[in-house]
């Protein structure tokens, strides 16, 4: 099973893939991803969480981690009884034409493609196109209208592609009958955002893909922006709330800062 | 023959008293030689005060002619000293004594007219700070002298005009004395109100304007920065009577006070280009450096546009001068001084095409170009910009239905309370307090400290980081009129901290 996706992804994707990667991980799928940043790196992490098993398809060497930030993810999937696995000799640097045959391969290696957050001409559409190619079945999340990210996994709906919404749809795709919890993507409220009255003004004004930022908050709540500003802040501490773009997005899961 | 007069040379904003004697000899060649460490430029006074004082229909002597400029050992330089050599001259031929408490100033044109020389604004403060009660000027220049006060100021024409008024003949009469400090501000160009939307980074720029801190904008092409950071002027409140006088002196050495109206109230706004070279940005030039662009933004406000773009070597210059308020340029010539104390506003794209953190368009950098692009910002002189505001585009259609908000003027009476509390409270602008002297003046209520230090530990701040995110809570507490600060006030201060997120 590979999760691929946008390097610079939106909050609501990363989470997606964390997520997936998690559930399918307790499910025992191998979950397969290219140790890139942003939704290959959340899927591995997902899987890590769970205890199960990820392999790493990459462009360079396997002695070539990149990037080098993701050394010591590397390091936990080897630990984790995954693989490291690369079709380039030992010492190849990263090169921008070894990533498409990478792509390629991470598509050879799987039985399903899932693809979380591709913008128009990502290359997470390429291992989709390959997987096609290679008779494999491609399956996305769908994601906002408004995000340019959702460009791309929203074409691959419409041509066809199997709808993920949780784990369960995956699992059904691949015809494997595994325990998977209920709703794999809980609300934020069921995620236990125990917030104070005066706050859910402002949270329920934010979204969770598209950044907002302070102006357009302070405009609908009618409040002044140091108010604003300051409340933001408070619930960026609580981790209920993330920069992003410039503006302000829901953070998915409590607590949980980004690296 | 002997006849002597005083004058003065300038190094940087340091006048230094010149005592030129000229002495007529019985006999000789008529050979005019010129002693006392002259540069070029004064070396070459003979030639025209030789010219001036024949065509202006005076004589010149034809016996040996020497003219000394005391002290010896201090290097002359500039064009000042041709007005004072010629009426040494005169006087040694008259006879008379040099008129008391009186000094003199201006370059000769061969005709005999005095013309326009840099920096009177500044030799006149020095000279009557040196016991002068009169000053002779070049007459273009006096608008410049009379803003000092408590000096009588001539203003010359020509060199026979000045020969005349000394020999009692033709009088000339003193120019009009003092700045006009009933002067009205005109309203600024750039006003708040134009700007739509945007309400975290105007309210960025009350607070920069209020406690004097260095603001970061960072956003896309088209976010607005540039109109942000030149609606600053405007909400400064206006320049005090020492401060217009502090300006002006940069702009009289550099010779670019407007001769109508030397003394202008409103706060310099200075945006050098980002090839800008080190000494142009800091000041600098052969012999007595000049000052640069943070001289001429003194009092004012210097943005830099592109902030990545400049020269590392040329952003890292600036550290000095941020913390210090003055700048010391060492040149062949010596060592000079010039205030820097602006207000920083520097702007940046999140990325070398501008759109990573746009909503819209898509970013077409690699992540290592990101990051080598933000590693060139970071560093020491970010580390000393107290606001980080990112600024996100306002898209076109909304533009028009945005409310405008505050104008300058309603914003700059938050901002002039502010100041007011913390000049009576400290005495200076809460930006520039030593952290020993922030524990003492700026208290925090038992949950602001609590949320600032939780802050502070997860997101990895530094001592530095911490001081600085307390002097910003201490100016919203200010702009609120608050005695302590609150827990509100700590969190609007850490709103204004992108680079603990960007980490």
């Amino acid at each position: 099973m590979a999760i691929v996706g946008s390097r610079r992804p939106s909050p609501y994707g990363e989470a997606v893939a964390e997520q997936l990667g998690l559930e399918l991980g307790r499910a025992g799928v191998v979950v397969v991803s290219g140790l890139a940043l942003g939704i290959d790196a959340a899927a591995h992490r997902g899987a890590l969480n769970a205890g199960g098993v990820t392999v790493a398809v990459m462009g360079t060497g396997v002695d070539v981690i990149y990037p080098s930030a993701h050394s010591v993810l590397a390091d936990a999937i080897l630990a984790g009884g995954g693989a490291l696995v690369s079709q380039f000799p030992d010492g190849t640097a990263p090169r921008r034409h070894n990533f498409p045959a990478r792509n390629f391969t991470m598509a050879a290696l799987s039985d399903v493609v899932i693809v979380v957050e591709a913008a128009e001409g990502s290359g997470a559409l390429i291992t989709a196109e390959a997987a096609l190619d290679l008779h494999k079945e491609v399956m996305a999340v769908p994601g906002s209208v408004f995000s340019p990210l959702s460009v791309g996994t929203h074409s691959l709906l419409r041509d066809g592609a199997g709808l993920v919404q949780n784990a369960r749809d995956v699992l059904a795709a691949l015809k494997v009958g595994g325990e998977v919890l209920d709703d794999p993507l809980p609300t934020p409220k069921s995620l236990g955002f125990g917030l104070r009255r005066e706050r859910d003004g402002i949270l329920s004004h934010l979204s969770d893909v598209l950044a907002l930022d302070a102006s357009e908050i302070a405009r609908k709540l009618q409040l002044p922006i140091a108010e604003v500003l300051g409340r933001l802040t408070a619930l960026e501490l609580d981790g209920a709330v993330r920069r992003h773009q410039g503006g302000y997005v829901r953070a998915l899961r409590r607590g949980k800062e980004r690296a | 023959m002997l006849g002597s007069v005083d004058s003065c040379v300038l190094a940087g904003l340091d006048v230094r008293r010149v005592h030129v004697e000229a002495d007529i000899a019985r006999g000789g060649d008529g050979k005019f030689s010129l002693v006392g460490l002259a540069a070029t430029t004064v070396k070459e006074a003979r030639e025209r005060v030789r010219s001036a004082i024949r065509n202006s229909g005076l004589e010149f002597p034809n016996t040996r002619l020497t003219v000394n400029l005391a002290p010896a050992e201090l290097r002359k330089q500039g064009t000042g000293l041709d007005l004072p050599i010629a009426i040494a001259i005169a006087l040694a031929r008259a006879h008379k004594a040099p008129p008391p408490g009186t000094a003199f100033l201006g370059e000769l044109a061969l005709d005999g007219s005095v013309r326009h020389v840099h920096g009177v604004l500044v030799a006149a403060r020095g000279l009557r700070g040196l016991g002068y009660q009169r000053i002779f000027v070049p007459a273009e220049d006096s608008a410049e002298a009379a803003l000092v006060d408590g000096l009588e100021v001539i203003p010359c024409a020509s060199l026979l005009a000045v020969v005349n008024h000394l020999l009692g003949t033709e009088l000339i009469s003193a120019a009009q004395p003092g700045a006009d400090v009933h002067a009205s501000v005109e309203p600024t160009e750039h006003d708040l109100s134009e700007v739509h939307g945007q309400e975290e980074a105007k309210r960025a720029l009350e607070v920069a304007a209020a406690g004097g801190h260095h603001l970061l904008l960072s956003g896309p092409p088209g976010a607005g920065k540039t109109m942000l950071a030149r609606c600053l002027p405007g909400i400064l409140p206006p320049l005090e009577l020492w401060e217009a006088l502090e300006v002006a002196q940069v702009r009289s050495l550099l010779g670019e006070l407007p001769r109508d109206r030397p003394l202008d109230w409103a706060r310099p706004f200075r945006a050098p280009h980002h090839s800008v070279s080190s000494a142009g940005l800091i000041g600098g030039g052969g012999g007595l450096a000049l000052p640069g662009e943070i001289s001429r933004a003194h009092q004012g406000v210097l943005f830099l546009d592109e902030m990545a773009e400049f020269q590392s070597p040329v952003l890292q210059a600036l550290r000095q001068p941020i913390e210090s308020g003055r700048v010391t340029i060492t040149r062949s010539g010596g060592s000079v001084a010039y205030p820097a104390r602006f207000t920083l506003v520097a702007a940046t794209n999140p990325c070398p095409c501008g759109w990573a953190a746009d909503a819209v368009r898509a970013c077409r950098c690699t992540r290592a170009a990101i990051d080598t692009y933000q590693r060139r910002l970071s560093g020491p002189l970010l580390d000393r910009i107290d606001l980080q505001v990112a600024v996100r585009r306002v898209p076109l259609e909304t533009l028009a239905s945005e409310p405008c908000g505050e104008t300058s003027w309603s914003v700059r009476e938050r901002v002039v309370r502010a100041r007011h509390r913390q000049l009576l409270r400290q005495g200076t602008l809460n930006a520039q307090l030593k952290p020993s002297r922030l524990r003492q003046l700026a208290g925090l209520t038992p949950p602001s400290r609590h949320t600032l230090e939780r802050w502070s530990t997860q997101r990895g701040m530094t001592a530095r980081g911490f001081h600085r995110a307390w002097r910003v809570a201490r100016t919203a507490a200010d702009i609120d009129g608050a005695e302590q600060i609150e827990e509100h006030h700590v969190l609007e201060a850490l709103g204004f901290r992108l680079q603990d997120v960007a980490a």
